[in-house]
């Protein structure tokens, strides 16, 4: 039951006319909550306080309470970890379809920059990178595609909803927040085009929650090799290679590079294609032909 | 299949509320059908495969290959199989894997289930055997709730609404009517479906197949041919709770036994012209349109839009109108996708059958080798 006792996020609910024989004989509300550690749990909706009808809870914050849930045969009372939605705006909003997002997502190294240029560049007509917003300094490796922002100011444009996506990138030096803005994306579907991102799993997590899963056409990109091992040598050394990292920095991005090659596997329904990334005009042609496929719709 | 094997014999009691038969006698005269369907005598089975879900819970009654061994007068060897809703096409499959292997040449495939003898709590407290007890019964669920929370989600991704949704159980209620041993054979016009009372919001009660008795039979054989043949029959199987599973709104054990039901049988989803699928809700039935590869996520209800779908879906009715004594279910599709490849001379059915919430899925291909 421990573990039952986190905050979450609706991913469905359904209310039940008649619930099973020990539990009240009255409709019951039954949600399965996405735990903030990534697990997924039943459990009975309280929502006597603060939402009178239970349409649309899909995406709301829950918390948890344990409460009797039952009395079995025996007189034995049975409580639960039960989950009461808060009544802030949900999460995940979008009903409709927005458009078409492009994300690439992959560890550091992987080539997701190179990618997204070649992708911004060659069908320039079609998609277009959306600036990544964020609040560590510029360096000189850097190559415009980043909107610079001191950490207040994005705590403000989170705290106003006015980001789609914010995700901070653990590191060991200081606290990185990265972020995409709505309006940015917004303006790209206005001139009809596709916007581009490069996302890791936060940002990722978040896009496919505020525009809806099936907006994003999602691209895991992996390093070449045969085992998880092999995968993270071939990161380390492109990473030493392009000379833009410090070796602490380096460091950093393998640890991170871990989690996410292990995100594939535990998030395969964030992802529409994974690619590995031996060749990359292979890899150019394989997106260039889903992109037009989406266009020609 | 490493050889040819033939549906040579098939037969079935009506689906419904029979207060007046055993198991045994639903048993009995489902076999009894199916013999009397075969060229072949009694005696010349040598195995027979029961499948069954609740016989303990319903009927206080297991060892149900002894009993329907005892149906016959030389008492062949008999085993049972068990996998909730998907037990009949899982006795299918085993019964395959015996004829394959060389242990029996002709087997009977048997079929029952004898639900209405218990209280609705009881049955529905039975069916929930099917989930998992630890992750999912606490919470108070039922499985029309599992799908209830589905069909909320699906609505949700894909905005389907429930006018839409109700066209399924329409189609099939109106599939029905010309199906003798259907358990419901009146249509039912698809503004009256959401008229129906709650079951677990958002589907009503006509959303849901029904609690019902019946049995069916089939008799497969390596050694006497018929004119239809088994091309294809796989199994796969997914977590056996939701709540570990990354999406609610598709089932992977459908697509992985279709890919490798396909694979076996050679051909490709074109080629076939009947379906029968597990609409154990209707919900179910738009997905599994969509994990079966003939529509597109999100657009599975295009097909009961439509008039007249290739493949024919659920000609038979379905579980909605045919009604699903769930040991059945399996056996029954097999025998009506038989029916229809006779009757329309067409080549290839597909017969997708599942236990939980496609927790275990059987797939199976019939070849109408006259077509």
């Amino acid at each position: 039951m421990q573990h039952k006792m986190q905050e979450g996020t609706i991913i469905s609910f359904t209310t039940i006319s008649h619930p099973p024989k020990g539990f009240e004989n009255q409709p019951r509300t039954i949600g399965l909550i996405e735990l903030d550690d990534g697990k997924q749990v039943l459990g009975e909706l309280n929502l006597s306080k603060l939402i009178a009808t239970s349409y649309k809870l899909i995406g709301y914050r829950v918390k948890p309470h344990t409460r009797l849930s039952r009395i079995n045969e025996q007189g034995l009372r049975i409580y639960e970890v039960c989950y009461e939605p808060l009544a802030q705006k949900p999460m995940e909003t979008k009903k409709e379809f927005p458009g078409y997002i492009v994300a690439l997502t992959g560890p550091s190294g992987v080539g997701k920059t190179t990618i997204s240029k070649l992708l911004t560049s060659q069908i320039s007509i079609y998609t277009v990178q959306v600036p990544i917003l964020t609040t560590r300094k510029p360096s000189d490796q850097d190559e415009n595609e980043y909107t610079y922002i001191d950490a207040k100011k994005f705590e403000v444009l989170k705290k106003q909803g006015k980001l789609a996506a914010a995700s901070n990138i653990p590191s060991t030096t200081d606290t990185r927040w990265y972020g995409y803005r709505k309006s940015d994306i917004e303006k790209i579907w206005e001139e009809g085009k596709i916007p581009v991102v490069i996302t890791e799993k936060g940002l990722l997590q978040d896009l496919s929650r505020h525009f809806g899963r099936r907006s994003i056409l999602s691209f895991g990109l992996l390093p070449p090799g045969n085992s998880k091992r092999m995968m993270l040598s071939c990161l380390l050394h492109r990473l030493r290679q392009r000379g833009r990292d410090s070796e602490a920095s380096i460091q950093d991005r393998l640890k991170n590079a871990q989690q996410d090659l292990e995100f594939f596997e535990q998030k395969s329904h964030l992802f529409d294609d994974l690619i590995v990334n031996e060749d990359v005009d292979a890899v150019f042609n394989a997106l260039k032909g889903r992109v037009l496929e989406v266009v020609s719709q | 299949m490493n050889q040819d094997i033939f549906l040579i014999g098939k037969g079935q009691t009506p689906f419904g509320e029979h207060w007046d038969k055993s198991l045994k006698n639903l048993m009995d005269e489902a076999v009894t059908a199916a013999i009397d369907d075969a060229p072949i005598n009694a005696l010349d089975i040598d195995f027979i495969v029961v499948s069954n879900m609740l016989g303990e819970r319903t009927n206080d009654q297991a060892h149900l290959g002894a009993m329907a061994s005892s149906l016959l007068p030389h008492r062949p060897p008999a085993i049972r199989t068990e996998a909730a809703c998907a037990s009949g096409s899982v006795a299918v499959h085993t019964a395959l894997s015996l004829l394959e292997s060389g242990r029996a040449e002709t087997i009977l495939v048997v079929g029952v289930e004898k639900m209405t003898d218990v209280s609705t709590d009881e049955i529905s407290s039975a069916l929930m055997g099917a989930a998992d007890s630890e992750k999912d019964i606490p919470s108070g669920l039922t499985f029309p709730g599992i799908f209830g929370l589905i069909a909320n989600r699906y609505m949700h991704e894909y905005g389907l609404t429930k006018e839409q949704l109700n066209l399924v159980s329409a189609r099939h209620h109106a599939n029905g009517v010309s199906n003798p041993n259907a358990q419901f054979r009146s249509a039912i016009p698809a503004e009256k479906i959401s008229e129906s009372p709650n079951v677990a919001d958002p589907l009503c009660l006509l959303d849901c197949s029904p609690v019902s008795d019946g049995a069916a039979a089939i008799i497969l054989s390596n050694n006497h041919e018929s004119p239809i043949r088994i091309a294809a029959s796989q199994l796969s199987t997914d977590t056996l709770s939701i709540t570990d599973r990354p999406s609610l709104t598709s089932f992977p054990a459908t697509k992985d036994a279709l890919d490798r039901a396909l694979e076996e049988a050679e051909i490709t989803r074109d080629d076939i012209a009947h379906l029968e699928t597990h609409d154990c809700f209707s919900i179910a039935a738009v997905i599994n349109l969509e994990d079966l590869g003939f529509a597109n996520p999100g657009a599975g209800i295009q097909l009961y839009e439509a008039d007249n779908p290739t493949p024919t879906i659920n000609a038979s009715g379905g579980l909605k109108a045919c009604g699903h004594p769930v040991g059945a279910t399996g056996v029954k599709q097999i025998v009506d996708l038989t029916k229809q490849l006779t009757t329309s001379n067409k080549r290839y059915a597909l017969a997708h059958n599942f236990g939980g919430a496609c927790a275990t899925c059987a797939i199976h291909i019939l070849e109408n080798t006259d077509a």
